[in-house]
């Protein structure tokens, strides 16, 4: 019974091979090379992407393929900002990147170190510890204060002590604008205070990388400003590499360094806000745009 | 006065020759014994309307784990036994049939408010059963409650012990003795009696049937049962499970069986009485005895 | 003068025979008639003692010496008991065999007189059991005097061994007070109301059922604790992503919900004493109470954990922390609170079925009714024991419904606004189903807030910086 498994996953493996991941190096300039032009990102010498994804490919239930063949790189401080329509798997790319999902096949390297293939338990709760993330639907902890959902991680997975923790919660949810609801429950905050303590959350790991799922599509027009406005202070101050899946146009121009659109599973178009917004090349990426604009 | 309950009683049992005749004296008038009294008047009075609850048959009730007096086939589920028989033969010495059915069978504690609560209003008998026929041993406190037949079997009590137990009834009436009995019956009564320290200890268990109490026994969750002789003989002669067992100790208690019957149906009583002697004379009892006790109670 | 000395000595050595008698204890006089014993049937509800001043049965043995003939008995009693209203059964019995004999019982006061119709002969044991004879109301040890005929002659029994009774209570006299009134007469004649619920056994049994409410609720409480955590447990192992840890929770919980818990009882409580396990009833009535509950709690805690939406555990993963860590953190303290009103129905059916246990004889409620309804032929201690178990299952119930309703307001979206001022939002987020102009304000219901996750139960409320 177990081989019959093992032969079938055998065969889809087969079906989804991708050519092996890229020697470090050689990547790197590859990379540097089909970057250069596209994002706003300075360059360092010898500089390395702190996320390389090759080839990706994931499958759901052995039949819905909604990532077909994803490539890109990130460079470090680096701002991605990821459009698309709905169901192109800007979000499940994003998910794959912290092994919320699992890649049916490809590659995901972050700082050179290969994340997809087998990754005990205790590598991947390590991986995701330098890999923040801010959900949609924010996620926060209902049975934890603002102030309990920023100390949480901190004092149990980075063993910091309590009053360590809480000075730092306390220091993030200030960076948010939200010292005076440090005490309030998360069922007690408007959608917008609790995805800036969802925020506060993340940062407050100190990831060296920021995932972002569409953290405003969840929340009323007028709620949208403030998080933006939290998130714009992060990629102008806090120098986070952010990759962001969003819908709103006006922060991605303003604040991306490079704006990637995908379509079907794969990426169409990238480029500085300027060239994607101003000249879409890709005529899905026109018709996208020319719809939200 | 005294005579009222002595002749309902005593002379029915004087009657049943070679039985056993059972000395019963109602005292002081008035109060106690004005049912017996008046069941014996109105027997007198008014034989001939005997109320059944089903007609043309004598509806019984009994608890279905005291063989061999009454427990279920095992295959069938049918109620079988010596009180069984002696219904049957009962109800067609009446020119009646008896009826016994899935739900003749009934917690022993509930048979005597079972029978006490069947209503007569109006001549016309409603209610579970006519009579309760289980090994019942005729006490005074039950015939406040009920009318009981003459008596039709003679019983004592005995002390059940596992083969290898040394135990007697006197250091078995000690603290953190288990003696398991069945509860409401005079085997129950007479341990709370006699051994009273163990009764203290809440060591007396009450159980719902004679079966539960020599399992226990066999699996060693009690030290002694206490229960009818017959009961206890017949269970370890028949019952291979109990190869373990032993009657370590007859208990004389000189105890009768009787058949309950509701006070407000005199008739009834009057007419089970007469049958009952009728059985004596013809040898029914003593064929019935035979067949269930090997020999002749 | 020589008579008189002889007569004396005579008296000298009655004197010594009963000063042997008073030390060695045993009536060892030439007695044609031993006092075997005496005994009395405890009429104490629900307990084991025998109180003076309300009826019971006296029971006495004596067994017929060599050579001698007995054609009446007379036992007396110390001033205070009665024999009055009392009937006597006499047995003749000749080793099992009963002995026909006619015999009349005349009770005076404190003392009987027992005649028989044929005199009993040696060997023979003379067993008479008085009904309805009272104890003196103050209690004390009583002991059994009296007289017996043989030959024509009438010499004293020897005493019996004392037997122990108590003073009449407060309880009893009330219950004597309701006996002679004329309004417990009329309520007892309806047939109904004296079966189920006379007044006289519903005061006594609230007294005499109350132990066994004690034990109901011991073993209950006792148990639960453990059955909480030994469910938890099969919880976790049922959600496991180990196969044979998933299978074992599985056959564990499936077993035990697919059996009657009358029938685990029964093994348990018949089975453990034959493989040389002997524990105390009330303990294995907690064993068994708590392996069953936990067979349900762990279904009940599955459900509370899998109704906790994924994205907890995806902000949990996030975050970096581990499995166990998620479960401990995160999910079960959100899971308690799901919980809770069925954990609390589930107590109430476990709290209800320690009544099982009567079946083996573990002292709880049923059993003391059992008992009382046996003795009494009476079914009024059902329904005092009914009264017990609602003293307990009502309040909870209502405990249920308010917590359930707490639930159902905050799910909409209850508790306190951070400000007061509301922005006319437009509610047209799906995942914003919050009616915040509707819902209650109170510290309560914030208290009880909705756990779930992604729902923003405040659409109105400004929220700029």
């Amino acid at each position: 019974m177990f081989d019959k498994a093992k032969a079938k996953v055998e065969a889809r493996r087969e079906a989804h091979r991708v050519p092996p991941a890229l020697d470090a190096e050689q990547a790197a300039s590859e990379a540097h090379e089909r970057d250069k032009g596209l994002t706003k990102h300075h360059f360092e010498p010898h500089e390395h992407p702190c996320v390389r994804i090759e080839h990706l490919m994931k499958t759901f239930d052995g039949e819905t393929q909604v990532l077909t063949d994803v490539n890109l790189t990130v460079w470090p401080g680096e701002v991605v900002c990821v459009l698309g329509p709905s169901g192109s798997g800007k979000s499940t790319m994003l998910r794959c990147i912290n092994l919320l999902e699992t890649p049916t096949a490809g590659h995901i390297l972050i700082e050179d170190k290969e994340i997809t293939g087998h990754l005990v338990t205790k590598e991947v709760n390590k991986l995701r510890q330098n890999l923040g993330m801010v959900f949609q639907s924010f996620n926060l902890f209902p049975n934890l204060t603002a102030k309990g959902n920023v100390m949480i991680g901190q004092t149990k997975v980075l063993k910091k002590s309590k009053a360590e923790a809480e000075a730092e919660a306390l220091k993030q949810l200030d960076a948010v604008g939200l010292l005076d609801r440090a005490d309030f429950k998360p069922a007690q905050l408007s959608g917008g205070q609790q995805q800036r303590v969802a925020i506060a959350r993340a940062v407050a790991m100190h990831p060296d990388i920021l995932l972002f799922d569409e953290p405003t599509s969840a929340l009323d027009p007028e709620l949208v400003r403030g998080v933006l406005d939290v998130m714009r202070d992060l990629a102008e101050n806090g120098g986070m590499t952010m990759i962001v899946v969003t819908h709103e146009m006006g922060f991605a121009r303003e604040v991306a360094d490079r704006v990637v659109f995908m379509e079907g599973g794969v990426v169409v178009e990238q480029g500085t806000p300027e060239m994607v917004f101003d000249n879409p090349q890709n005529p899905r990426t026109a018709q996208f745009l020319g719809s939200i604009g | 006065m005294h005579n009222m309950s002595r002749r309902s009683f005593i002379k029915g049992g004087s009657l049943l020759a070679g039985m056993g005749a059972i000395a019963l004296v109602g005292c002081g008038g008035g109060q106690q014994p004005a049912a017996d009294a008046g069941s014996a008047d109105a027997a007198a009075a008014d034989a001939s309307t005997i109320m059944l609850v089903t007609e043309g048959k004598l509806t019984c009730i009994s608890n279905m784990y005291f063989p061999p007096f009454e427990f279920m086939d095992e295959k069938t589920g049918e109620a079988k036994g010596f009180d069984i028989d002696l219904s049957r033969e009962l109800a067609k010495h009446m020119g009646l049939e008896a009826n016994w059915t899935k739900e003749s069978n009934m917690g022993f504690d509930t048979l005597v408010p079972t029978i006490s609560s069947v209503d007569y209003a109006g001549g016309k008998a409603t209610g579970k059963a006519d009579i309760a026929i289980a090994g019942m041993t005729i006490t005074d406190k039950r015939k406040q409650e009920v009318d009981m037949s003459d008596p039709y079997l003679d019983s004592n009590q005995s002390l059940v012990l596992r083969k290898d137990s040394e135990e007697t009834l006197e250091t078995l009436n000690a603290e953190g003795k288990k003696i398991a009995v069945q509860d409401g019956t005079t085997g129950e009564e007479w341990a709370r009696e006699n051994l009273t320290v163990a009764d203290a200890a809440k060591g007396i268990v009450k159980l719902d049937d004679i079966i539960n109490a020599m399992n226990g026994l066999n699996s060693k969750t009690y030290d002694a049962v206490i229960t009818d002789l017959p009961v206890a003989k017949y269970q370890i002669e028949t019952e291979k499970n109990y190869a373990d067992l032993k009657v370590a100790e007859a208990i004389p208690t000189g105890e009768q069986y009787g058949i309950a019957v509701s006070k407000k149906n005199p008739a009834l009583t009057a007419a089970i009485n007469k049958a009952l002697k009728e059985m004596v004379e013809d040898g029914t009892m003593k064929k019935l005895q035979v067949t269930w006790f090997g020999s002749e109670v | 003068m020589h008579a008189g000395s002889s007569n004396r000595l005579k008296r000298l050595v009655a004197a010594f025979a009963a000063l042997l008698v008073a030390l060695v204890l045993v009536p060892s006089q030439a007695q044609a008639l031993t006092t075997e014993k005496a005994t009395a049937r405890p009429n104490e509800d629900g307990g084991s003692g025998v109180i003076g001043g309300i009826p019971t049965r006296l029971t006495w043995e004596g067994v017929v010496e060599d050579g001698e003939s007995i054609t009446s008995v007379t036992l007396t009693l110390p001033n205070g008991a009665s024999f009055d209203n009392s009937t006597t059964k006499v047995t003749v019995l000749d080793n099992l065999t009963r002995i026909p004999n006619d015999a009349t019982a005349t009770p005076s006061g404190n003392t009987i007189a027992v005649k028989l119709s044929d005199p009993a002969k040696a060997g023979y044991k003379l067993r008479l059991e008085i009904e309805d004879m009272t104890f003196p109301s103050e209690g004390g040890d009583v002991v059994v005097n009296g007289s017996y005929e043989s030959a024509g002659k009438t010499q004293e029994l020897a005493p019996s061994k004392p037997i122990a009774t108590i003073a009449n209570t407060w309880l009893q006299q009330m219950v004597s007070f309701l006996d002679a009134q004329p309004w417990v007469q009329a309520w007892n004649s309806n047939q109904f109301l004296g079966m189920f619920l006379k007044p006289q056994l519903i005061l006594t049994s609230l007294f005499s059922l109350f132990p066994g409410w004690l034990v109901c609720l011991g073993i209950v409480v006792v148990a639960y604790p453990f059955a909480i955590l030994l469910g938890l447990v099969f919880a976790l192992m049922k959600l496991s992503k180990f196969r044979v840890v998933r299978a074992i929770a599985v056959v564990y919980i499936n077993v035990l919900r697919g059996t009657p818990l009358f029938l685990q009882i029964y093994i348990m409580f018949f089975g453990l004493p034959m493989m040389n396990i002997n524990i105390d009833n009330n303990v294995l009535g907690v064993i068994v109470m708590a392996i069953n509950s936990s067979a349900y709690l762990a279904e009940i805690f599955r459900a509370g954990i899998e109704s906790i939406p994924t994205g907890q555990y995806e902000a949990a993963a996030s975050l970096g922390m581990g499995r166990l860590m998620t479960m401990v953190n995160i999910i079960l303290p959100q899971t308690v609170r799901r919980v809770i009103p069925t954990v609390t129905s589930d107590f109430i059916m476990a709290f209800k079925d320690t009544s099982l246990l009567s079946s083996v004889g573990v002292m709880e409620l049923m059993m003391f009714s059992k008992n009382l309804t046996s003795v009494t032929g009476n079914m009024t201690p059902y329904v005092t024991a009914a009264i017990f178990y609602l003293i307990v299952t009502l309040p909870l119930i209502k405990v249920v419904t308010i917590i359930e309703k707490r639930i159902a307001r905050s799910e909409r979206g209850g508790g306190p606004r951070p400000k007061a001022k509301v922005a006319d939002a437009k509610q047209d987020d799906e995942q914003t189903p919050a009616e915040p102009e509707g819902a209650e304000a109170t510290l309560a219901s914030a208290l009880s807030a909705p756990f779930r996750a992604g729902t923003s139960v405040f659409g109105g409320v400004a929220d700029v910086r």
